[in-house]
């Protein structure tokens, strides 16, 4: 029986993408609702990172997926963000020889300047660690500050639903929290987040509901606090030894 | 003697350093070097010629036509032989098209302007001398782009559009920049560039079709030495240039000179194919 | 179901036709170009004899550009060189005066050196900045014959060659500058042909996988240059020779993009296409005589027009064999039982180490002390998360990288770092994560490229199809065979490979290193895009590999795959190994599970 969503913000159908030759989704169907954490999880190369690509115009794809009633089809990255659904991508790639300050405006780039002023303070409180390194260069920053201000970034445009790509990469534990705590902080201010993550137990501490996707599709539906998900999900993740080797979704 | 050299290998030093500068900005926005950055200073020349001597424009609304042709010529290079291969996978298809455009370019000027070199107009009423307009007018635009490109990059926010751009398309493209519209902008200031370095040089290269592949060449050694996209670099060698080609043409004569720059050229990249203030590529595996 | 034993027939018959069409740029040059005089037409025979000349050179330069892919612009100034030397030495200037048959041979030599130098920077350069280079040499040489003028006569010139009876005249002429023209394109043909043409195009198009099956791109470039060099310089003196007169203002910039346009709108990796694109080129501006001032801008439109529309030219739109519809649902079925015709057992137990490796990137640590020891006839799985390490250690192994501590050893020998040509003489096979094939080539090529050491002619014996050589190819040709029956694609094999499934495209790689009878096969996630039963049979097939003992060191995600078929597996977490054993340990290790699951 599907789990009752809220009000459905992305509704995504049979989408399928792939790189040149490469189909990596065969046909995924996921929904986030208005204000929820969706978390998707799976096994490397299963396609989750493609997934976030296809939704926000890095890629080519088919099938059908919409975003507060509007289709995205065709629809380039800049149409996407300004739609309200920004893509904080892997990495935290940010633009190294530019302080963050720049960095900040340039997510806003094209909005009117006082709003984007005012954002861009919003989303530096956010991240008051690094609010205090604002004339900086982004070079300077470590690791995990490069993270928090790629998210920052994603904030100045006050988006409805923010897609974070594995924002744990490379982070240590201390921090991961932090950027984790800044997702539940969003929840509460009513922004939805569909969380990409490796780091299983805090993210299911995390969200709401929770999608598995490996071999290129969803194998798994659940809500976050289902009691058995752990097992199931390393069903997902490692397969059975079976001909088929994937797991029924959920009942 | 000492004077000549300095002032003509400073002047022309600072010529092919713009042309540096024009394929460094057209390399910043699509990670490609084009021909057309030759291409676009000899017509700054040749259009200079054209509406100011033939048409009988004003100095400064032929100057500034100039630079428009300029811009539109990069705009052209943008959309029909650069957009069109950076899609492809064959990634060295980018330096044929923008050699079969330059070409292009070159042989029209060839046949509808003239096959010998034409006088180029004095731009401002002051006679000849030691610091005759030839020489100081192509530094002044050198030092004048410069600024004017530290302004646009540090003070403007299409400014650090361009460099975020350079640094990371992909993550630009993620935060919803407008690349497309940026990278056309981006070859538009190439061309502007370019025209301004052959304006400016003018007096002294005069209207003549061949300039192309000779600015294509002496444009392109002080982006090779003072390392890639480095704009800095790129007036440093071409200044270095300027006065060891003068140097040279005065010790051996014109074609030694020549030679000598290009063994030299040739040496330095042998060494250090990265220039010599650029860093090292790893390979990707 | 293909009967097996037809194999080697079927190798055969493909060869015997592969050959003829080869030789057909031969053929028709021969008789087209000896039935030209019959017109009777003696400016015809001029232009014919100018295209012939021209001929020569891209002949050569063809196989600079069109195979290797190098951007080299400026090979006029070697036709300069070859008219200069050529025209000096007969006219007597500077040292007693030369028969003109010997100034033709000193020209050829000398081009064939200056060819090496000013090919030289393509080692170690750029695209576009080797393109600069040759631009480069190509000015100074004009500009050196102008200030030379106790030599090379300055503006003035020197005269050209006379060549005597029979000939003189000039359509005896024409026959003698034919006569090169065809030898040039069946030298070319016969290398286009042999495993250096088929080495070339790997260099252009896959270069690091030409690296893994033991191409040595130096090596291979410096031939090249040598004998396009030399045919230039010839064809510079055949210049000299037909213009009875030369100045420096005959070798304009507009002459080497002829050249350099001819092999484009030809198409690369051809002989018969640029030898079309050279006759149209010299050809078109006589036959229009308000043409002859727009032919530079004519053929840079053309240019332009090639590469944006038919990149491949002349030749690609010749090529009506593969417009032919492929059969839509194929399957890959692989026939391990065939892979006795291929392989040999490998007798002697080997042993693939790694000791305590370690490899920084900037502050990350890729690997980090790792041991690693793979077993010949053992299948050996490398899993782990993102970022583990896995395809770093095997581009340590196969030689991309080198490590910063450690060694890697095939039993006792220490393999050298940086050397990834180094591996297949120690027949080290391996594929990639990205499949890395020549788009533009067939399969079979593409397989045959994997057996290119295994060769033993020289390039002299190439280019002159000697008997070496023969052999050499229908050896190559019979084994590529039998391992795209082996992994089950052999009736793709003349299908040139971009039109080829991503899945198929995997097995090719996998037969491409089979031809290297390897002792040891590093597959690098052979499973990614692949169907679940494709998975199976690769699955099967893998095992029938290491059953004829060799070592396989398989990289995967798909975790089916690495428990159904490897005999030991290593887990690898942030660059150091985490666990080692058999499956059924490292399945149930519950450390390996939380590194997977990020707890």
């Amino acid at each position: 029986m599907p789990i009752s969503v809220r009000e459905p913000l992305l509704v995504i159908n049979g989408l399928v993408a792939g790189y040149g030759k490469i189909n990596v989704l065969n046909g995924v169907d996921l929904t986030v609702g208005a204000g929820e954490v969706v978390a998707l999880l799976g096994p490397n190369g299963a396609g989750k990172t493609t997934l976030l690509r296809a939704i926000s115009g890095l890629l080519p794809w088919s099938g059908r997926a919409s975003f507060a009633g509007t289709n995205l089809s065709g629809a380039s990255p800049r149409d996407v963000v300004r739609s309200g659904l920004v893509h904080v991508i892997e990495g935290h790639r940010v633009f190294t020889q530019l302080t963050v300050f720049d960095n900040l405006l340039l997510a806003g780039y094209g909005m009117p300047r006082r709003e984007r002023a005012v954002q861009v303070e919003e989303a530096l409180a956010f991240f008051p660690e690094i609010a205090a390194k604002r004339q900086d260069r982004a070079v300077t920053l470590s690791g995990g500050q490069q993270q928090m201000l790629a998210v920052a970034q994603g904030l100045v445009r006050r988006p409805r639903l923010l897609m974070l790509d594995e924002p744990s990469a490379g982070l240590s534990p201390v921090l991961v929290d932090r950027v984790l705590a800044a997702a539940g902080r969003l929840r509460d201010a009513g922004t939805a987040v569909l969380l990409v993550e490796q780091l299983v137990e805090k993210a299911l501490a995390l969200a709401d509901r929770v999608y598995a996707l490996a071999r290129g599709s969803i194998v798994l539906e659940a809500a976050a606090d289902e009691h058995d998900l752990p097992r199931r999900l390393e069903h997902a993740y490692f397969g059975q030894q079976s001909a088929h080797g994937v797991t029924p979704a959920s009942p | 003697m000492i004077e000549s050299i300095v002032s003509y290998g400073l002047a022309l030093g600072a010529v092919y350093a713009l042309i540096g500068i024009t394929y460094n900005v057209m390399f910043a926005a699509s990670r490609v070097f084009s021909f057309s950055a030759g291409a676009v200073g000899m017509l700054g020349g040749v259009f200079g010629a054209l509406f100011i001597d033939r048409l009988g424009m004003p100095v400064v609304l032929g100057f500034l036509a100039v630079l428009a042709v300029g811009a539109l010529i990069g705009i052209v290079t943008e959309i029909v032989t650069v957009r069109p291969v950076l899609k492809s996978l064959e990634q060295h298809l980018y330096v044929l098209s923008t050699l079969a455009f330059a070409l292009m370019i070159q042989q029209l000027v060839a046949i509808e302007w003239s096959t010998e070199p034409q006088p180029f107009p004095r731009v401002l009423p002051f006679g000849p001398g030691i610091f005759d307009q030839q020489f100081w007018l192509p530094m002044l635009a050198c030092g004048s782009t410069i600024l004017g490109l530290e302004l646009l990059y540090r003070h403007t926010l299409v400014g650090r559009a361009f460099l975020a751009i350079s640094e990371d398309n992909y993550a630009a493209r993620a935060l919803g920049l407008p690349e497309r519209e940026l990278r056309l902008a981006s070859f538009a200031l190439a061309g502007a560039i370019g025209a301004l370095a052959g304006f400016t040089g003018g007096e002294m290269m005069l209207a003549y079709f061949g300039n192309g592949p000779l600015l294509n060449f002496y444009g392109f050694v002080p982006v090779a030495l003072g390392g890639m996209g480095s704009n800095r670099g790129a007036v440093a060698g071409g200044l270095a240039l300027g006065l060891f080609q003068q140097s040279a043409n005065f010790l051996v004569g014109g074609v030694f000179a020549s030679v000598a720059v290009f063994v030299v050229f040739i040496l330095v990249l042998l060494i250090r194919p990265e220039g010599l203030a650029g860093a090292a590529a790893a390979r990707r595996v | 179901m293909r009967d097996t034993a037809s194999a080697p027939a079927l190798a055969a018959k493909a060869g015997g036709f592969a050959r003829l069409e080869a030789l057909l740029p031969v053929v028709v040059l021969a008789v087209g170009g000896s039935c030209l005089p019959l017109l009777g037409d003696s400016y015809l025979g001029v232009i014919a004899t100018r295209a012939c000349i021209y001929w020569v050179l891209v002949s050569g330069l063809n196989l600079v550009v069109g195979f290797a892919g190098q951007i080299a612009i400026g090979w006029v100034a070697l036709l300069t060189l070859g008219a200069y030397v050529t025209s000096v030495l007969s006219a007597g200037t500077v040292m007693p005066e030369l028969s003109p048959y010997l100034a033709l041979a000193i020209a050829t030599i000398a081009g064939a050196i200056s060819g090496v130098i000013v090919g030289l920077p393509a080692l170690r350069l750029r695209t576009f900045y080797f393109a600069m280079t040759t631009l480069g040499f190509a000015t100074i040489v004009t500009q050196i014959a102008l200030a030379w003028k106790s030599v090379t006569g300055g503006g003035v010139g020197v005269p050209g060659p006379v060549l005597p009876w029979p000939f003189a005249s000039p359509w005896g002429f024409y026959y003698f500058c034919l006569a090169i023209a065809v030898i040039c394109t069946w030298m070319t043909t016969n290398v286009a042909a042999s495993r250096f043409g088929r080495a070339l195009v790997a260099i252009r198009d896959a270069e690091v996988a030409a690296e893994s099956v033991g191409i040595s791109k130096p090596a291979l470039l410096i031939t090249v240059f040598v004998f396009s060099g030399a045919v230039a310089g010839l064809a510079g003196g055949l210049f000299a020779s037909l213009q009875s007169y030369i100045t420096p203002d005959a070798f304009t910039f507009d002459l080497s993009v002829l050249f350099f346009i001819a092999i484009l709108i030809g198409g690369r990796g051809s002989v018969l296409g640029p030898l079309l694109g050279t006759i149209i080129l010299t050809a078109l501006p006589e036959f229009a005589a308000p043409l002859v001032a727009w032919s530079t801008f004519l053929y840079a439109a053309l240019l332009l027009v090639i590469v944006l529309a038919v990149p491949g030219g002349i030749a690609e739109m010749l090529d009506y064999k593969n417009r032919r519809p492929l059969a839509q649902h194929r399957e890959i079925r692989p026939r391990s039982e065939l892979l006795s015709k291929l392989m040999t057992d490998n007798a002697n137990p080997t042993v693939l180490a790694l000791n305590n490796v370690a490899l920084s990137f900037g502050g990350l640590r890729a690997i980090d002390g790792v041991d690693l020891l793979i077993h010949s006839g053992e299948v050996h799985g490398l899993i782990g998360p993102n970022g583990s390490g896995k395809t770093t250690i095997l581009n340590v192994i196969s030689g991309y990288y080198a490590p910063q501590a450690g060694q890697v050893r095939l039993n006792e020998t220490a393999l050298q770092p940086r050397a990834p040509h180094t591996r297949a003489r120690h027949r080290i096979a391996r594929t990639f994560q990205t499949p890395r094939l020549i788009g533009a080539a067939s399969v079979l090529e593409n397989v045959m490229i994997g057996g290119t050491i295994d060769g033993h002619g020289a390039f002299v014996e190439s280019l002159l199809s000697l008997p070496r050589h023969c052999r050499d190819e229908a050896l190559l040709r019979e084994d590529a065979v039998a391992a795209l029956t082996a992994v089950g694609l052999e009736q793709l094999a003349a299908v040139r490979s971009d039109r080829l499934q991503h899945s198929e495209l995997r097995f090719v790689e996998i037969a491409r290193a089979l031809m290297l009878r390897p002792s040891f096969l590093l597959l690098d996630e052979p499973a990614a895009g692949l169907s679940v039963d494709e998975i199976k049979r690769l699955g099967a097939l893998i095992v029938a590999i290491s059953r004829r003992g060799t070592g396989v060191l398989l990289v995967e995600h798909h975790a089916d795959l690495i428990f159904d078929i490897c005999d030991r597996v290593t887990v690898l977490n942030l660059g150091k190994v985490l666990a080692s054993g058999s499956p059924g340990e490292i399945r149930a290790h519950r450390e390996v599970v939380n590194a997977y699951l990020g707890a």
